[in-house]
């Protein structure tokens, strides 16, 4: 897989980072707000609100990175996993 | 750096195509964004004179305020008693009320009102209309260039700052690997491309903190309903109402509904004074005050904090029992999480360092437009067809030449809209109370009336010409006030404030610029040598 050459991908790209970004993002989010931090109810749900935006996009603006769109959504499709299954599993303690 | 070529060139593209589609909306949202900072001293500048009756003593408030909600219900929803009405040019009471169709941010159907007593103390209310000018021109601003801060019109302006994001990070990857070798190498005096590309380079790179800082913002102003909506099914549980309102103040049955056993302003003043030395209030904003959640918020000033909000911070207040309800918002007394989220409205309304740091967001908001225009030129001149060596001229591909004509006539024509707004405020207020909808027909007829100049006439010959409009435009600003001075009988005025002084002089100063810009782009549309490119008008030489 490492050989394969660099493809520009653009649809299947975008895509990865617009959709898996999302929801990653949502999970890093979640994860954020699991923490047990000292901090008002009410301004940690608009910081993780804010933090949305700066992650998202980040993982939207560098996953053209990816060498093709197939690996995009592989290593996205992967964090997701990841991410959700520690979400729920600290969410559940 | 190395950075391998297949990335620099996908890149590159994503950089093309991004910046093209985006430039030219955040062009408008970066020019109007600029002049938006200072909105209060536009609209002071733009509001006429206010025939101010006699104040109403602070320690009356409650009892008219009573009288108030009596004969109009609608206003107890939301009052706000202006410490200082005469240094605003503002009314001492006022409240809105909502049009039909009017959204959160919807500020086009506002309507204004405001209540005074007369000389026998009966209570005396009557429509007023704030100067609109300076709002619409915000709302320009935050809908990149639309005319109404609707739901659906932020959400086209988020994918713009999606679309900038992208802009943003694809400029710097494709520079990584030049970054330090070429960054300062200002090539003067080669080719005029390497010129424009190198100063487009150094604003790009230099200025990032503040885009990115804008681009984020602006994302989070634009879904944070969206935002919000999916935490609360996929992180709150539904749970999300709550926790936003979790320090809001609680309602209090026991208490009296009754706005005249109010406490008086002097009262919560005091108390607010208590909590907070240095800040310095011009406010007091009722809410509820016929329920059992009356608030009243104390809007002010600290100098020495970051603002939570573009007008500045509040502290909560019971009216009745003059207890402190929230200091979430009150500027140098937030909590931690509240500073965070706080901070990301401070960076992008420049509300963290006084007059410094609003004027250089005010150029570097500038210097973004400028940004934006010189990506389209950019893009341009890689797609110029030069002639051939024994002196042939081609003409310029089509689509070249609509680019340059809508650049030209869009950038151009959101500047030339905004001084034809702001140089017949005066002149309209004359007539009537020259309102919201007055200005929109003002923008857009120049506005459109800019673009089809450009197209009749073309990129080249039309930039002068609308540089020129512009100077003429922008410095009939300052003669209008100077009018006013010399023949007070037009009825103009010219408030001599230093804020609104510094709204003439800035005026004069983008006049002379775009005169200075106006020359240059003369000398190269009509007499430069180099005449293979759609910046060049010789109707002499017809083009094969």
């Amino acid at each position: 897989m490492t050989s394969k050459p660099f493809r520009a991908d653009w649809i299947s790209k975008s895509f990865a980072g617009i959709v898996l970004g999302f929801f990653a993002a949502m999970a890093i989010c979640g994860l954020f707000f699991l923490l047990p931090l000292q901090i008002g109810r009410s301004g940690e749900a608009q910081l993780i609100m804010w933090l949305l935006g700066p992650i998202w996009l980040s993982i939207l603006s560098t996953c053209f990175l990816f060498r093709t769109g197939a690996r995009a959504w592989f290593w996205l499709g992967l964090t997701n996993v990841v991410l959700y299954a520690l979400y729920f599993l600290f969410k559940s303690f | 750096m190395k950075v391998k070529a297949d990335i620099i060139r996908t890149y590159k593209s994503l950089h093309t195509w991004v910046g093209i589609i985006s430039g030219m909306a955040l062009f408008i949202a970066f020019y109007a964004g600029a002049l938006t900072i200072f909105k209060e001293p536009i609209t002071h500048w733009a509001t006429p004179p206010i025939q101010q009756p006699e104040r109403i003593d602070l320690e009356k408030i409650p009892s008219v305020l009573g009288q108030l909600v009596e004969s109009e219900p609608s206003a107890a929803r939301n009052i706000q008693v202006n410490l200082a009405p005469e240094a605003h040019h503002t009314h001492q009471v006022m409240w809105t009320v909502e049009g039909e169709k009017g959204g959160d941010h919807d500020v086009s159907s506002l309507r204004y009102f405001s209540a005074h007593l007369d000389k026998q103390q009966t209570l005396v209310t009557e429509e007023v209309s704030p100067a609109p000018v300076a709002q619409f021109i915000d709302t320009l601003h935050r809908v990149v260039g639309l005319p109404v801060d609707s739901d659906p019109n932020r959400w086209i302006m988020g994918v713009f700052a999606i679309l900038y994001v992208l802009a943003l990070v694809s400029g710097l990857i494709i520079l990584l690997p030049i970054l330090v070798k070429e960054l300062f190498a200002f090539r003067l005096g080669r080719k005029p491309k390497r010129v424009w590309l190198d100063a487009h380079n150094v604003v790009g790179v230099t200025s990032l903190p503040f885009h990115l800082i804008m681009a984020i913002t602006a994302f989070g102003f634009a879904y944070h309903d969206l935002i919000y909506d999916a935490q609360d099914k996929l992180i709150h549980d539904g749970q999300l109402r709550q926790a936003l309102f979790s320090s809001a103040p609680k309602p209090n049955p026991e208490q009296s509904t009754d706005p005249t056993t109010m406490l008086s302003p002097e009262r919560l003043l005091a108390n607010a004074r208590e909590v907070a030395p240095s800040f310095e209030p011009y406010q007091l904003q009722y809410s509820g005050i016929t329920t059992p959640r009356a608030s009243v918020m104390i809007w002010g000033h600290e100098a020495h904090a970051i603002a939570p909000r573009a007008p500045g911070g509040f502290i909560a207040i019971n009216p009745y029992s003059g207890e402190v309800q929230s200091t979430d918002y009150l500027p140098g007394q937030q909590p931690g999480e509240m500073v965070a989220v706080s901070s990301f409205f401070a960076l992008h309304f420049a509300t963290f360092g006084g007059s410094p740091i609003r004027w250089a967001y005010f150029i570097l908001g500038l210097a973004g437009a400028w940004l934006f225009y010189t990506g389209n030129l950019l893009w341009v001149e890689n797609r110029r067809r030069r002639s051939k060596p024994d002196g042939t001229l081609f003409t310029q591909r089509k689509d070249v030449k609509v680019m340059a004509s809508l650049t030209v006539g869009i950038c151009l024509g959101s500047v030339c809209g905004i001084s034809l707004m702001l140089a017949s405020s005066k002149w309209l207020a004359l007539e009537s109370q020259a309102t919201y909808a007055h200005f929109q027909w003002v923008y857009y007829l120049m506005f459109f009336a800019a673009i089809a100049w450009s197209f009749i006439r073309g990129a080249a010959r039309s930039l002068v010409e609308l540089l020129y409009l512009a100077s003429m435009l922008t410095a009939a600003m300052p003669l209008t006030s100077l009018l006013s001075i010399l023949i007070p009988s037009t009825g103009l005025w010219m408030h001599t404030e230093l804020d609104t002084l510094m709204v003439d002089s800035v005026a004069l100063m983008l006049a002379v610029s775009f005169i200075i810009l106006a020359k240059a782009t003369s000398q190269r549309v009509y007499h430069s040598q180099v005449t293979d490119s759609v910046w060049s008008y010789r109707p002499a030489i017809r083009s094969v």
